[in-house]
């Protein structure tokens, strides 16, 4: 080994890095060899002065602002494991609380049509003094409903005989729709058990005259809006006209011929044990409200979509003794 | 170092686990160590706050990754090395130093005159030498006479054969030598 391969080593040695065979023919160099020992001693020597240094610290309030610097990037994680763990907790939670505030906005949107409606059914404030007029028609009018409207025990069989096909000849989905959800209100009525399957045929109507009952509303206004125009309205009309209230039912009536119409409507009030409250008339419709007993507002409601095409807006399941009636007639 | 594996393998535990605390056991147990690795590489201590900040940074995103084939230290030094070294070679950095004198900065880095004053000259003659070193010798000399890394975690950290982690630490250890020549006995 040369001197120059020794030195190469020196540094190595001093780390006890080398090999057996390295280690052994370094030895035996620098035992013959004063120049080489003097650098090794060097060397050693060179290495004590960097291993003495005093090592560097960090400076005060380093960890504070790493710690500050690694807090933007956790949150996203901080954030997931807020909400979903532990999920066998939270997520069951979660899906309570998505269902739950599902069916809140269902009723609350459910609910706002029901408002506008009845408001809009009072509006027309109709005199008292039409009452009487409604509740008894003239001699002449129920002859004339007598000739066109079908008698009550030919409309009844009637109804028991057509098939249910009926439903699909009017190929209106939305009429499909109202029809079965009054069948299913109206089973629970004693006299309906028999003949509710058997629904009677709407004419056809013509749907360019026909007032779709909500686009004919006023624009939606919020609950408390619509309770106060009825105290207002309550407050301004005499103390006589109780059946301001909110009818309950209502609904729309599509008819070809109007005049008609009242005319049946009127005969079929009478015939089921009813009485026309009031009846207001305008270039748009007839607004007539009338109160029949509950036994008979399932013949009441088969018989009215035999004038035309009868859209409830408001049909709850549980009715009075004595049911009143909100119509909104068009045609 | 090697007596922290105990403690570091405990503190990786801990860090898998998510224990909010262990992160910042992590920066107080090695806060010291990789600012002073900077710091020997980058001379400024404004910037050896800075890398040894980012250091950190990267290490608090990637915990998840860090398999523990290596010891933490060393995962450490890996990443404070490469960041020095990048920075080191950065066109901006190598800008800077053609416009000021490392050494001047590593001086007068420290916190008064006072204190400035009361550096020995062999220190100030060490802190210079090392800063002279080229890069590549530097860093090896410095995780081995400074930070105690032995020859396989510094070819580790560094990614060398090692022969060439040798080879570096004979070289700089010759130049330094040299420079110290006057204070050694």
């Amino acid at each position: 080994m040369t001197c120059h391969e020794a030195r190469e080593l020196l540094s190595a040695l001093v780390d006890d890095a080398l090999g057996a065979a390295e280690r052994d023919a370094l030895d035996a160099h620098l035992a013959a060899c004063v120049d080489c020992r003097r650098d090794l001693q060097r060397v050693r020597d060179t290495v004590a002065l960097l291993r003495a240094v005093e090592p560097a610290r960090a400076p005060a309030g380093f960890v504070d602002r790493v710690l500050e610097a690694t807090r933007p990037a956790s949150w996203p994680r901080r954030l997931l494991r807020a909400l979903f763990f532990p999920w066998p907790v939270k997520l069951p939670v979660e899906a309570a609380a998505v269902v739950l505030v599902t069916v809140g906005v269902v009723y609350l949107y459910q609910a706002t049509p029901e408002l506008q409606q009845a408001a809009r059914l009072e509006s027309p404030a109709p005199t008292v003094a039409e009452a009487p007029r409604a509740a008894t028609p003239q001699p002449s009018e129920r002859s004339f409903e007598k000739k066109d409207a079908p008698a009550p025990s030919r409309a009844r069989a009637e109804n028991v005989q057509r098939p249910t096909d009926s439903r699909d000849t009017s190929g209106d989905t939305e009429q499909r729709r109202d029809r079965q959800n009054f069948q299913r209100d109206a089973e629970p009525a004693p006299s309906a058990g028999t003949v509710a399957g058997g629904k009677t045929e709407a004419p056809p109507a013509r749907s360019g005259r026909v007032l779709e009952t909500r686009e004919s509303q006023a624009p939606a206004a919020p609950e408390s809006a619509a309770d106060a125009l009825k105290a207002r309205r309550q407050a301004a009309t005499p103390p006589t006209a109780a059946s301001f209230a909110p009818p309950d039912v209502s609904g729309g009536l599509a008819v070809n011929d109007r005049d008609a119409a009242l005319r049946a409507l009127a005969e079929l009030v009478a015939r089921l044990g009813g009485v026309e409250d009031r009846r207001h008339s305008g270039p748009e419709g007839s607004i007539v409200e009338l109160t029949i007993p509950r036994e008979a507002y399932a013949e009441f409601a088969r018989e009215l979509a035999r004038l035309g095409r009868w859209q409830p807006t408001r049909e709850p399941t549980e009715l009075p003794a004595r049911v009143r009636i909100g119509l909104r007639i068009t045609g | 170092m090697e007596g922290r594996t105990g403690d570091d393998s405990h503190l990786v535990d801990r860090l898998r686990r998510g224990d909010p605390g262990a992160f910042e056991d992590l920066v107080i147990a090695y806060q010291h160590r990789v600012f002073s690795v900077a710091l020997r590489m980058l001379g400024s201590r404004a910037e050896a706050e800075d890398l040894a900040q980012e250091v950190f940074v990267r290490v608090h995103g990637a915990i998840a990754e860090f398999r523990g084939d290596a010891k933490l230290s060393t995962w450490l030094y890996t990443i404070a090395s490469r960041l020095c070294l990048n920075r080191l070679a950065s066109s901006e950095r190598r800008m800077i130093r053609e416009g000021e004198e490392t050494l001047t900065r590593l001086a007068s880095s420290h916190a008064s005159p006072a204190a400035e004053l009361e550096r020995s000259e062999l220190e100030t003659a060490l802190h210079r030498a090392i800063a002279e070193l080229p890069e590549e010798r530097r860093i090896v000399v410095v995780l081995r006479d400074l930070e105690g890394l032995s020859y396989e975690e510094i070819a580790a950290a560094l990614e060398l054969e090692l022969g060439t982690v040798r080879s570096r630490l004979h070289r700089a250890r010759m130049d330094l030598k040299e420079k110290l020549e006057r204070f050694l006995p």
